[in-house]
């Protein structure tokens, strides 16, 4: 795999940071295709374990975005979310796995262009640190995959 | 409530004999079950030999004489019992610090009734795997561990008593440096004075043939104050010399296992590359969860088809142990008893341990001692 098709994951909270990439998109901004967006209602709907489960299914980087603080529609979901990210930042590299590769970021609907620029520094940082290259598990994504059709 | 020291002696003459130091532990466990108080102690009994520890619950007070003394090589943990099967009746239990730390976050998760229950703690200096103590015992003092009739830890050193009442010691830092000893999570362990519990028993500052008590609660109080109106113990007041000598004993002690925590969790800790070394062992046997006493869900997400995967032998570590951490490890009391029971020896209570130094270092949360839960639980927009 080459350094550019490092796959990043993006868990976008419906109601600000998915609106931010929506309007990025309306507006035509370009941002890198490597980001996979995946729409949740909540940023605090992410636990750590979605994180995990996300590196070990291949991905080289992965984003959070929910509402700028105070804007969150659940009320406290972003600052559940917040507490939550500071223990995957400390958790990730006991596995190997640099902080660089995992950013959260407060993205509102109308910043089309906070996004744009996020997804860029975003993926620029993983293209320069590569892909993820992990010792386990030893039976790769790729056998699994094909094992269980 | 600000603390209170005194010194405790079992007016019972056998208890008194008995007992580890004054035997006060065991006269108030008397006390209790007399007076109907509690419907059970939950102590820790000798088995076949000083290696065996077995939980036990005891509602007949006659039969508190047959628990008396201190255990050191029986590194058991009572929170889970409790929470998992003595959650009905009214108890009063021994406990070590780890216990009492346990028994704390269970507390707060609802899983232990606090009003339910008496929690008498013991310091503790650390107890030794049964496995270690028969090796070392052969190892170190030349005598077949079968012999071993009576062991004590005293003065830094670990001294065993054989059948024709001779004695051989040997210091404790030594079996260390040997890798011998207490077991690592209690070398680290900074709770020696279980102030979690109502009281905390030892013999640090006691007189001989005493127990020295800090009371920690109005409860714990209560319980002493009763216990010698109704002529079960003993009370003096130690001399300002011994609460300093406890006092300093104590210091030196936490300076020690800070110095253990920067040797295991940072100096000598295993880099990413060893640790997925380890996790390429594991048997996927979920004993490490199982005897957790944090771990109570009823459904656990390892179980869950999206983080297993059947055709894998080891499981990979971020979606087994990573989970299992983001879950708990800001909880974790270092009781030690994943890693001990860890058949492919892992030394999981590492990992845990450094994980839940770290978030006390971020958030302030000191698992099984703070009074509310991990700050992640927090529903406030903090
Ligand atoms: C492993 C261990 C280490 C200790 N280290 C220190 C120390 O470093 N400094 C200090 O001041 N005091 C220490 N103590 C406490 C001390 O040994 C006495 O237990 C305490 O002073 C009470 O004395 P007593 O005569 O009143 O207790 P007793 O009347 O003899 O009653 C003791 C009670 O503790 C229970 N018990 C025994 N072993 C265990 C165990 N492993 N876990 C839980 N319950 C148990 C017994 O069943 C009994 O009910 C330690 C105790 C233990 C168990
Ligand atoms: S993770 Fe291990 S050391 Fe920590 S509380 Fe659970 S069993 Fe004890
Ligand atoms: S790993 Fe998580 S879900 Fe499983 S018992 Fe522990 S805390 Fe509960
Ligand atoms: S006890 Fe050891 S082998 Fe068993 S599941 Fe836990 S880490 Fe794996
Ligand atoms: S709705 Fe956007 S963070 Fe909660």
């Amino acid at each position: 795999m080459s350094e550019e098709d490092v796959k990043i994951v993006g868990f976008c909270c419906n109601w600000c940071c998915y609106g931010g990439a929506d309007t990025a998109g309306t507006a035509r901004m370009q941002y890198p295709p490597n980001v996979r967006i995946l729409r949740v209602m909540c940023s605090g709907r992410i636990n750590p374990s979605m994180v995990l489960k996300a590196f070990k299914e291949g991905a080289d980087g992965v984003f959070v975005g929910g509402c700028h603080m105070g804007d969150c529609h659940y009320d406290a979901g972003n600052y559940k979310w917040n507490r939550r990210a500071k223990l995957v930042e400390e958790l990730l590299p006991e596995f190997g796995i640099e902080r660089e590769r995992f950013r959260f970021e407060w993205i509102s609907a109308s910043e089309g262009e906070k996004f744009q620029e996020t997804m860029k520094e975003f993926a620029d940082t993983i293209k320069s640190i590569g892909p993820l290259k992990r010792s386990t598990p030893q039976i790769s994504t790729q056998a699994k995959f094909t094992a269980k059709i | 409530m600000e603390p209170q020291f005194l010194l405790a002696k079992a007016k019972d003459e056998e208890l008194a004999k008995k007992g580890e130091c004054g035997g006060a532990v065991s006269a108030l466990f008397k006390y209790l079950l007399d007076q109907q108080l509690v419907d059970g102690v939950l102590t820790l009994t000798r088995g076949e030999d000083v290696y065996d520890g077995i939980p036990t619950l005891v509602e007949n007070s006659e039969e508190i004489v047959e628990t008396c003394g201190s255990l050191h090589c029986a590194p058991t943990m009572f929170g889970d019992l409790i929470s998992k099967h003595l959650n009905d009746i009214r108890l009063a239990v021994s406990v070590k610090p780890c216990d009492a730390m346990a028994i704390k976050e269970l507390e707060k998760r609802h899983q232990i009734n606090p009003d339910a229950i008496y929690k008498i703690g013991l310091n503790c200096g650390g107890t030794v795997m049964p496995i270690t103590a028969r090796k070392m015992i052969e190892m170190f003092y030349d005598v077949d561990p079968a012999e071993v009739v009576a062991e004590e830890i005293d003065k830094g050193k670990f001294i065993i008593e054989l059948a024709d009442g001779t004695h051989k010691s040997v210091e404790i830092d030594e079996l260390e440096e040997k890798g011998f000893g207490r077991r690592n999570n209690c070398q680290r362990c900074e709770l020696k004075i279980p102030r979690n519990a109502d009281l905390a028993c030892g013999n640090w500052g006691a007189e001989p043939g005493w127990t020295f008590i800090e009371v920690v609660t109005e409860k714990g109080k209560t319980l002493v104050e009763n216990a010698r109106k109704n002529g079960y113990i003993d009370v003096k007041t130690p001399s300002e010399k011994a609460i300093a000598i406890r006092e300093k004993i104590e210091n030196v002690m936490i300076k020690l296992a800070r110095k253990f925590q920067d040797k295991y969790l940072e100096e000598d800790y295993p880099a990413p590359e060893n640790w997925d070394e380890y996790w390429n062992r594991c048997i996927k046997c979920y004993a490490c969860r199982d005897v957790c006493p944090i771990c109570f869900c009823k459904e656990c997400d390892l179980e869950k088809d999206f983080y297993t995967d059947e055709d894998e032998i080891a499981p990979d570590p971020l979606t087994f142990q990573g989970v299992r951490l983001s879950h708990m490890c800001f909880s974790c009391v270092n009781c030690g008893q994943c890693e001990d029971v860890c058949p492919m020896e892992i030394p999981l209570a590492r990992i845990f341990h450094r994980m839940q130094k770290k978030y006390r270092d971020d958030t302030g949360f000191i698992a099984g001692v703070s009074e509310e839960l991990p700050p992640l639980y927090s529903p406030e927009k903090e």
